[in-house]
């Protein structure tokens, strides 16, 4: 012992912080070298979401019992997942048989060539097998690229409101009444209330702010607008987004404020939710179940309704986030990975416990008239989620994943910014005065959307 | 005498003052840096309808305000049980451990050979190590990601540890360190007293940049514990991950299950604590050395 401190302390280059590493590199590559390790064989599945990770191995494991698919499914998170899959794509290598997309990877994975897209082209597959009709037929639209379709619909996702029961009856406004945004905002601005006397309000009708994006594109699409039309063109300058944003912009600032931010996904946000910051919020299926296992303790106190319309008679809802499977190119066995993808996302058993599990509505139409989306949920006091849901599906607006989708929701982001502060600095409250500055800032957006598309020699091949 | 006697309570007082002062401003500092780790830890030990309804602890009817019943070891139990962290500890330690000597060892012997041996092409080869320097690592990750591939090491830990076991910035690092340490007299005095190559390298050269090898296995250590990128891209089976990926995958795309990220949080930064905090001594030395050289 002596020795080796004398050692340590002489001219020795190991110091004793080396010794000490070097130690825990001997111990835990015994560790590693014994620990047994799981053999893997049959279709490799990638999948980002615990939920359907949760679903589908329970699956996967009955498959392989009964002598049927050989199935691996493996858990991502939903930053691995695009970034394995695009290292891959580029490198032409062999990945998974199956992977589940979102639609906020969508825009990587379809970048550019059409024929370089990694994953196999569906469209004839679904059309020849009658596959296309069987679905909801705007769900396909984030997955379909210069009209082909690269994806089997996962879901719906219509986005209804949400709010707080409690303490609008409270207020004593019958809120299921206001069917129209303009009905809303001036009934619900007696919901903006100073608590506490500090001169400064508590309450907000509406959870909404300048940073809430896939919120404001929301409701956007409901209005009839969006980023792209159906062929990928960009359309952010659009008279009804200038429109529509002049008027979410009078609900963010100014004397009709309405609007106040509680981030959703955040620990800030729930908090506020909690104290009744917000009182309404936009809510797609997915997002209830997040609610009920992030917010157990509003149990009872919320209800879904549609989305008041931009006018009377318009779209009762919107649309919401999404995912798909897709077959990567590089798989040896395309046919089996296409009877899997079509085992999974058609069968009903599936469906339900999605729906169970997650509040998620199933795109396949002839599951719609099922039981089982007419339970009654406590979280949502008894209400029908399921079938509130449903009713809308049909309506919601379709939307595509452009490669410019991330360069276009920059462009949205710093109108709404801008346009907040020039209503702010000029003290211009009025949507109608509003307009023209907002369509004049979505042009400059678009402009500069259009010109890194017309720098990319893929995207001027795809233009129609 | 007087004069004396009148000022040292006065400047006894002055020092005190500016004592005082000082413990002050680093107590403050301590906090605002410790807050968000309180944060952290308490947040580990609150059950999920805790978890929005109180910034710290629990609030409740106990001592200090805190509901000390509802405390709960659960988001760990969780960690352990459920999602095997202990496997993920375990792959961490050795691939930075790992890692942290191999690169060491390879950044010695490389920047040995850039700074001490004459042979052809050494300021070609130096050179090269300047350039693979700038270029940003993200650049790297498709073709790295083809030749693994190709060389059928993904999904393995060798496809981790290989590319990194002489990384251009070591090497350069330690070029540098026995350009400074290890005067050449040094080295020839060694050869007429019939000293080896390898001899020379770890009995003259290395022990004169032991406060280096320190500092740089430290530096290894912790970037190949919070690595992340990479190990994602290359790893492919769960019970092969590393912390730090293990905790990504525990985030979900919307929905969140705070108090065990929080928990799997602490677990990560825990070993590397100690670690730093046994070997503090020795890493900072290795940063300093040479600090004060004329």
């Amino acid at each position: 012992m002596i020795r080796l401190r004398q050692y340590l302390r002489s001219g020795s280059p190991i110091s004793p912080g080396v010794v000490v590493i070097a130690g825990l590199m001997l111990a835990s590559a015994a560790w590693v070298a014994v620990r047994p390790v799981a053999q893997r064989d049959g279709l490799s599945f990638w999948v980002f979401a615990r939920t359907h990770y949760q679903m589908y191995v329970p699956v996967a494991d009955r498959w392989r019992e009964a002598g049927g698919h050989r199935l691996d499914v493996a858990l991502l998170s939903a930053d691995a997942l695009p970034r394995r899959l695009i290292a891959s794509m580029h490198a032409g290598t062999h990945m998974a048989d199956l992977v589940e997309i979102e639609r906020s990877m969508a825009s990587q994975v379809f970048s550019g060539p059409i024929d370089g897209i990694g994953l196999i082209d569906l469209t004839d597959r679904l059309h020849a097998e009658g596959l296309y009709d069987r679905f909801n037929e705007p769900s396909f639209a984030p997955w379909t690229v210069s009209g082909r379709v690269f994806g089997l619909p996962h879901d719906v996702h219509p986005v209804l409101l949400c709010y707080r029961a409690d303490l609008v009856e409270e207020a004593g406004i019958d809120i299921t009444s206001l069917t129209t945004w303009a009905s809303f905002k001036e009934a619900m601005r007696a919901m903006v209330v100073d608590l506490d006397g500090d001169g400064r309000p508590d309450r907000y009708p509406l959870s909404l702010s300048e940073t809430h994006l896939d919120q404001i594109e929301a409701l956007l699409l409901q209005a009839g607008g969006g980023l792209f039309d159906i062929d990928g063109v960009p359309t952010l300058a659009s008279d009804v987004n200038a429109a529509t944003l002049a008027e979410i912009t009078t609900w963010l600032t100014g004397p009709g404020r309405i609007a106040g931010d509680a981030p959703e996904f955040s620990a800030s946000g729930n908090r506020l939710r909690l104290e009744g910051y917000v009182v309404c919020s936009l809510m797609s299926d997915w997002l209830t179940s997040v609610w009920e296992s992030d917010l157990p303790q509003l149990e009872g106190k919320l209800r879904l309704m549609p989305l008041p319309a931009w006018e009377p008679g318009g779209r009762r809802t919107s649309v919401w986030g999404g995912t798909m499977i897709g077959i990567p190119k590089t798989t040896p066995d395309p046919e089996q990975a296409w009877a899997v993808a079509k085992e999974l996302y058609l069968s009903e058993p599936l469906a339900r416990e999605l729906y169970e599990r997650a509040g998620i509505i199933s795109p396949v139409r002839a599951l719609w008239d099922r039981g089982w989306y007419a339970a009654p949920r406590a979280y949502f006091g008894g209400q029908r989620t399921g079938r509130l849901y449903l009713e809308q599906a049909p309506d919601v607006p379709r939307r595509v994943s452009s490669p410019f989708d991330t360069i276009a929701k920059a462009g949205l982001q710093d109108v709404v910014i801008q346009l907040k502060r020039h209503a702010e600095e000029t003290g211009v409250y009025d949507a109608a005065a509003l307009q023209p500055v907002a369509k004049q800032l979505l042009e400059a957006a678009e402009a500069r959307v259009r010109w890194h598309m017309n720098r990319n020699v893929f995207v001027r091949e795809r233009s129609p | 005498m007087t004069p004396t006697l009148s000022i040292t309570p006065r400047r006894t007082l002055a020092k005190l003052s500016a004592a005082c002062l000082t413990y002050a401003m680093l107590a403050a500092s301590a906090a605002i840096v410790l807050t968000p780790f309180a944060y952290l830890l308490a947040s580990s030990l609150k059950t999920g309808e805790d978890f929005f309804g109180s910034l710290f602890l629990p609030a409740g009817e106990g001592v200090f305000g805190v509901a000390w019943g509802r405390i709960t070891s659960a988001n760990y139990t969780r960690l352990i049980s459920e999602f095997d962290f202990t496997n993920n500890i375990v792959n961490s330690v050795f691939l930075a451990s790992t890692t942290s000597i191999l690169a060491t060892l390879g950044a010695a012997m490389g920047g040995y050979a850039l700074a001490m041996i004459r042979f052809p092409g050494r300021r070609f080869v130096t050179n090269l190590v300047l350039f693979a320097l700038i270029i940003p690592a993200a650049l790297m990750l498709a073709p790295s990601y083809q030749l693994l591939y190709f060389l059928g090491l993904l999904d393995t830990y060798t496809g981790l540890i290989l590319p990194a076991a002489a990384p251009a910035f070591g090497v350069f690092l330690f070029r540098q360190a026995f350009l400074s340490s290890l005067p050449p007299q040094l080295l020839e005095a060694g050869r007429i007293d019939g000293c080896g190559e390898l001899r020379l390298f770890v009995s003259i050269g290395l022990p004169l940049v032991r406060p280096m090898i320190g500092a740089f296995v430290l530096i290894t250590y912790l970037g190949t514990w919070n690595n992340f990128i990479w190990p994602q891209i290359v790893l492919q089976s769960p019970e092969k991950l590393p912390l730090s990926v293990a905790i990504a995958q525990l985030r979900g795309v919307y929905s969140q299950d705070y108090g065990l990220l929080m928990a799997g949080t602490v677990i990560s930064i825990a070993p590397v604590l100690v670690l730093f905090l046994l070997l503090q001594r020795e890493f900072i030395a290795g940063l300093t050395a040479g600090a004060v050289k004329g």
